[in-house]
Order: structure tokens, then sequence, then C-alpha cells
């Protein structure tokens, strides 16, 4: 092959990384704050069970925990759109 | 014998997304299981509300830095100009080696954050009057347990700046060699840190939970806690020094 055909195919190829990199950054960067935020909000749901007079409180707590928990993912989000855009 | 600085990308991309991807995996984690002990605990006393969410924001803060460490990481090896000075291929399994480390790296600090401030919470909700002595308790056990993603912090800076762009001795031994050397140095900081980050999560965590129960022996189960802790960290120092002696004298 001449230069010119192995320049275009090892561009494809850092193109393609780049994808499956985006793929598993955002896939494994999100078991983590979806396994989180569905246990924060179990446990909350437990809570205001046993303690129905409290559920406007329990509630806030518990979105602004997933909420902080969310960021996390949200960087995961983040590299892997630099990797499909800009790159 | 320098690559195509395409095929140095896949490296490249390639860390950057274990780094992050890894990273977050176990910060998200962690930081769900401190904000469910904490709505737990809000049950409890809800009128200690207000305290209780100070000291479940500052212990998830805390957790967070193990996956700012990630995010680091992967934005240096996305956008540091790794491609302008030209990579052989050990230099390729560095950039490779040095995503491991971060990601798998801070996998077991967080963990062990987690725990930790997950356990406080708990204490907090049992005792909401002594909110500051475990919040502090909770902090120290924290911090003690992101030493080891600073650790594998440190690693991941060796790794992308202080490899050759070509190695001297370029026959294609050498290169394997140090490409196993890399990627291993980074392998062995990721997933060393995996115990002794867990671990002191694990002892920082009961400390914390036990302050409620027994507040009377308060500074003996502090000095337990470090001394707990310390032991636990020299697992994780071994692994540094391992991958020093990889990445340096292979």
């Amino acid at each position: 092959m001449d230069i010119q055909s192995t320049q275009v195919l090892a561009q494809g190829i850092a193109h393609a990384a780049a994808f499956v990199g985006a793929g598993i950054c955002m896939g494994v960067g999100s078991l983590g704050p979806g396994s989180g935020q569905g246990y924060t909000g179990g446990k909350a749901c437990e809570s205001i069970a046993r303690a129905p007079e409290h559920s406007g409180l329990i509630t806030r707590t518990m979105l602004i925990g997933q909420a902080v928990t969310e960021s996390t993912g949200i960087y995961a989000l983040v590299i892997a759109l630099l990797l499909i855009f800009t790159t | 014998m320098l690559i195509q600085e395409e095929f140095v990308k896949v490296f490249l991309f390639m860390g950057a997304a274990i780094s992050t991807g890894v990273a977050s995996l176990s910060g998200g984690f962690a930081e769900g299981h401190i904000a469910a002990e904490a709505t737990k605990s809000m049950m409890i006393q809800p009128k200690a509300s207000d305290s209780i969410l100070r000291s479940m924001l500052i212990s998830q803060a805390v957790t967070e830095t193990g996956a700012i460490f990630g995010l680091v990481i992967s934005l240096l090896l996305i956008f540091g100009g790794f491609t302008h000075f030209g990579a052989d291929w050990a230099r390729a399994f560095s950039f490779l080696g040095a995503g491991l480390a971060m990601g798998l790296g801070c996998t077991g600090p967080n963990f062990g954050s987690g725990y930790s401030g997950a356990q406080a919470m708990k204490s907090i909700g049992r005792v909401p009057s002594q909110n500051g002595r475990i919040t502090t308790n909770m902090l120290i056990g924290q911090a003690l347990s992101q030493t080891s993603a600073i650790f594998a912090l440190v690693v991941a800076f060796m790794l992308l700046y202080t490899v050759p762009s070509q190695t001297s001795v370029s026959s294609l031994n050498a290169l394997i060699l140090k490409s196993c050397a890399y990627l291993g140095a980074g392998l062995t900081i990721g997933l060393g840190t995996i115990g002794p980050g867990a671990g002191i999560g694990f002892v920082a965590g009961k400390a914390n939970l036990m302050l409620s129960k027994y507040s009377k022996s308060q500074s003996l189960i502090t000095r337990t806690m470090f001394l707990g802790a310390a032991v636990t960290e020299s697992t994780s120092i071994y692994a540094l020094v391992t991958a020093f002696l990889l990445i340096f004298i292979s």
C-alpha cells in the first residue's frame, strides 16, 4: 500500500478508537451514578414509608444527594462528547 | 522507531476513556450511598436536617475529588498535545498505563470514602448533637482514604511526563520490555489502591459509627482509626514503589 492510503487508514483507525473510547467511557461511567442514585431513591422510599410526615424533607434531601451524584456521570459524558466531536 | 500519530491517538483515547469511565463508576456509587444514608438519617432526625445536609454535601465533595482526578487525566490525555512530540510503542503504552493508573486507582479510595461517609451519616442520625466531632472524624477518614488516589495521580503524572518519546535502545526486545513495564506500572498502582482505599474506608466507617454509640471513648477510637489506617496504607506504598521501579529501573 502506498503512503496515502496508509495515512487514510491510520486516520480511520484513530477515529474509530475515539468512538470505542467514548463508548467505554460513558458506558462504564454511568454504572456508578446509576446504581448510587438508585440506592438513594430506594432508601428514600423506605424512609418515607416509615415516616410519611417528613416526606417533603426526605424528598428534598434525596434530590440534592442525587444531583451531586450526577456530577460524576456528567464528567463521563463530557469526556465522551469530547472524544466524539473534537478528535 | 516512531509510530504514526494516529496510532498514538488510539492509545491516548483508550487511556482517557478508562480514566474517566472507571473513576466515575466508583465516584457515583460512593456518593449515592452517602446520600442514601443521609436520607435515612433525615427520617430519623428531621430537626437536624440542616446539619445533616451540610455533612452530606461535605462528604460528597471529598469523594468527588477521586472522580475529578480521573477527569483531569482524561483532559490531559486528549488535549495535552502529546502527539506533537512523536512517540514509539513504549511511549504509547505509557499513555494507556496512565489512564489505567488513574481510572482503576480511584476505585478503592472512592468506595472507602463512600463507606466512611455513609457510616458517618448513620451515626449523625443517631446522635445529631455530636455532628461536629463526627464530621471531623469522617473528613479525616476520607482524606486518609484519598491518599491512595493521590499516589495513583503521582504515578499517572510520572507516566505522562517523565517517559522519553523514544527509548534509547530501539531494538524490538527493548520496546516490548518497556511497553509492558509502563503498562504494568499503571496496572500495579491501579489495582494496588483498591485494597487499601476500601480498607481504610472500612476502618474509618466503623470508627464513625462507633463514635455515636460510645461517645465516651472518642480519642481512643480516633487513635485506633489512625493506627489501623496507617498499617493498611502500607500495601499501597508497596504498589507505589513497584510502579516506580517498573517505570525507572526496567
